[in-house]
């Protein structure tokens, strides 16, 4: 059984994964290292990463905060049309992303009922990423905060300790790994989202154009080793963010033992 | 046991149900909102003995609405009864590299030739697919029994438009050429010329229409640099740009006219600036290396060039190609003062879209010797680095 579980992973992540990333990876370095790099560091190409990586980086550091809250409530908490909001967590995950940001656009656009415009801004792209994302962080944080019982935190309790000494010293660490886990995808999400983040940045070149629609533009305009390139770049910040996050997780865990 | 209640968890509450109450109450201005690609299926409204083909079209952006109408008029026709289609529109350079990577498609219409000159080179369409009129059109007298008086050979162009300014109802801006649009104050939408065929037209226009004043190259040059600079956002297709601009953004769209009228007849709150001078729009239809072989597609094909067909594209905005359906439908068009204002690509270069799009659209910037500031190719490409820098 263990065999053909393990034929199968290594099959299906090599036809679904492994292959497609070679591809790209070869279509990336088709014109050698320095064509690589010159696409990479090109002026446009570096203002696109730019304006994403700090969208990404802002927008899952929110939803670190948010999601852990939201989390917390839909399991600490009971009140009425718990059931419900717990289901419309995962709906931007259902939601067209396009829709998403024309729906987007006409709340927080030139026409928005609230008076704010953050369209062609980052901070539009980090609310459309901020909307996107949100489910991981919960959904990572939630089943965590479910398993928990209370006999930590009330022994803490009744020493005096007070309900925000006990958050802080007994539950965020036990929360911690997964809600990292949860903030990594959240980011890899981000980086590479394009159809919720492309109609609010007014995707202008060099201003608010995000790497996605920057490589869209390269390869509907015939320069595919140059998206190749960029698509290549984003993928190793994120490899790198997850990594990171997954050693984070794994230490905070060994720590606690 | 207890379950810690901290105090801020009831607003948190309010706040995610505020959420989700914007989500479900903006679902409305979604309506008014043109989705960057839809793909339908229009199905046969008879069935006749004759055999049923489907016919895949595969179009550029704004010219959906359009084959809709056409196809259900064609399906009417005795010939049409038994032909099916799939339809896929998006931004015209977008649709071009899905047919590249297999979509199927058995007539093109694409923005601008150069789309149809990109598949000829991917063996997806025929290399005389100019000429495919005089074989499957409606010109060919084996085919229709009688010699049409046309404006034949239209070389493989479907419709003509123009290029227009879209503005606010009433003209806060008081805009009404070319020098208005680029005035502090002026917010322009005009989509990304990487992605969009449209978005082409549209700053040639504007270098056309200096061109056409007796300006200079440079001084053309000069003004597309403040064109792009006054512009305010570039969405990836003329539609997406439509619905950025009734969404609020800019004060002014660069649009082809057909999509302009469109959008007044339903409604929108906005009015159509003919500039005096601009830049004649060329759409090229053609049949793929599989829709030569398809029946319903060469019939379909014939139709879109005939009289009849030509009547509805007319009726929904474009100027015809049809010199019959032309000289009836003209008067509902603004004309130009002298045929110079009214350019042609071939006009701004002798050969035509393949000098032009190097010219300004290449990837690569190459400057002549002796200046760093007006580049001999990729004019488009260098300029692009000032957009929105004076909005």
């Amino acid at each position: 059984m263990r065999r053909s579980f393990k034929g199968l992973a290594v099959t299906y992540l090599s036809l679904v994964v492994l292959i497609p990333f070679a591809a790209l990876v070869t279509k990336a370095f088709a014109g050698g290292p320095a064509a690589f790099f010159g696409a990479v560091t090109q002026r446009e190409s570096m203002d696109a990463l730019g304006l994403t990586l700090l969208c990404a980086l802002v927008g899952s550091a929110v939803n670190a905060v948010a999601g852990l809250a939201t989390a917390w409530v839909l399991v600490r908490d009971r009140f009425v049309g718990q059931g419900l909001l717990n289901a419309v967590i995962d709906l931007p995950f259902a939601l067209p992303t396009v829709v998403a940001g024309v729906t987007l656009y006409t709340l927080y656009g030139p026409s928005s009922p609230f008076h704010v415009n953050v369209t062609g801004t980052w901070i539009g792209v980090t609310v459309a990423i901020m909307f996107v994302t949100l489910p991981f962080t919960v959904r990572a944080v939630q089943p965590v905060l479910e398993s928990l019982t209370f006999n930590a935190e009330a022994a803490a309790s009744t020493l005096g300790a007070s309900s925000a000494h006990v958050f802080r010293t007994v539950t965020l660490p036990v929360l911690a790994p997964a809600l990292l886990t949860g903030t990594g995808l959240a980011f890899a999400r981000a980086i590479g989202e394009y159809g919720s983040v492309v109609f609010i940045s007014n995707n202008l070149p060099y201003r608010s154009q995000v790497a996605s629609s920057y490589i869209y533009s390269l390869t509907t305009s015939g320069q595919t080793r140059s998206a190749g390139a960029v698509s290549v770049a984003l993928l190793v910040i994120a490899l790198v963010v997850l990594t990171a996050c997954g050693a984070v997780s794994r230490r905070l865990t060994h720590g606690r033992r | 046991m207890f379950a810690p209640r901290p105090k801020w968890s009831r607003s948190v509450v309010a706040l995610v149900a505020l959420g989700a109450l914007a989500l479900s109450t903006s679902a409305l201005p979604l309506s008014a909102a043109r989705a960057d690609t839809t793909t339908t299926t229009v199905a046969p409204t008879t069935t006749t003995t004759l055999a049923p083909t489907t016919v895949n079209v595969v179009g550029y952006s704004v010219v959906g609405p359009a084959f809709k109408a056409l196809e259900t008029a064609f399906q009417a026709t005795p010939v049409g009864h038994n032909v099916a289609f799939t339809n896929s529109f998006g931004a015209s350079d977008t649709e071009t590299s899905n047919v590249i990577n297999g979509q199927a498609a058995d007539i093109v219409n694409l923005s601008y030739p150069s789309n149809v000159t990109t598949l000829v080179g991917h063996g997806k369409v025929p290399g005389n697919w100019k000429n495919q009129e005089l074989t499957y059109g409606h010109v060919n007298a084996a085919l229709t029994g009688k010699r049409q008086q046309t404006t034949y050979p239209t070389r493989g162009i479907v419709t003509d438009s123009v290029v227009v300014f879209v503005v606010r109802k009433g003209n806060p801006l008081g805009i009404k050429g070319w020098s208005d649009i680029i005035k502090s104050g002026a917010q322009i939408v005009t989509p990304n010329p990487l992605t969009s065929g449209s978005a082409k037209w549209n700053l040639l226009a504007g270098y056309a229409s200096q061109i056409a004043q007796g300006r200079s190259a440079h001084k053309a040059q000069n003004y597309l640099k403040s064109l792009i600079a006054h512009t305010v956002a570039q969405p990836t297709s003329g539609s997406a740009s439509l619905a950025a601009f009734l969404a609020g953004t800019g004060n002014v769209l660069l649009a082809y006219e057909d999509d302009a009228l469109a959008a007044v007849a339903a409604g929108d709150p906005v009015q159509i600036v003919t500039p005096p001078q601009t830049l004649l729009i060329e759409n090229p239809l053609a049949l793929t290396t599989t829709g030569v072989t398809n029946p319903g597609a060469t019939a379909f094909y014939r139709y879109l060039f005939s009289a009849a067909g030509q009547g509805i594209l007319a009726s929904l905005g474009y100027r015809s190609v049809l010199k019959s359906v032309w000289s009836q439908t003209r008067g509902s068009f603004p004309a130009f003062k002298k045929p110079t204002d009214l350019v042609t690509v071939t006009q701004l270069n002798t050969k035509g879209w393949p000098g032009v799009d190097p010219e300004f659209f290449a990837s690569q910037v190459v400057f002549s010797r002796g200046t760093t500031t007006y580049p001999s190719k990729g004019i488009v490409t260098y300029l692009e680095q000032f957009a929105g820098s004076q909005s």
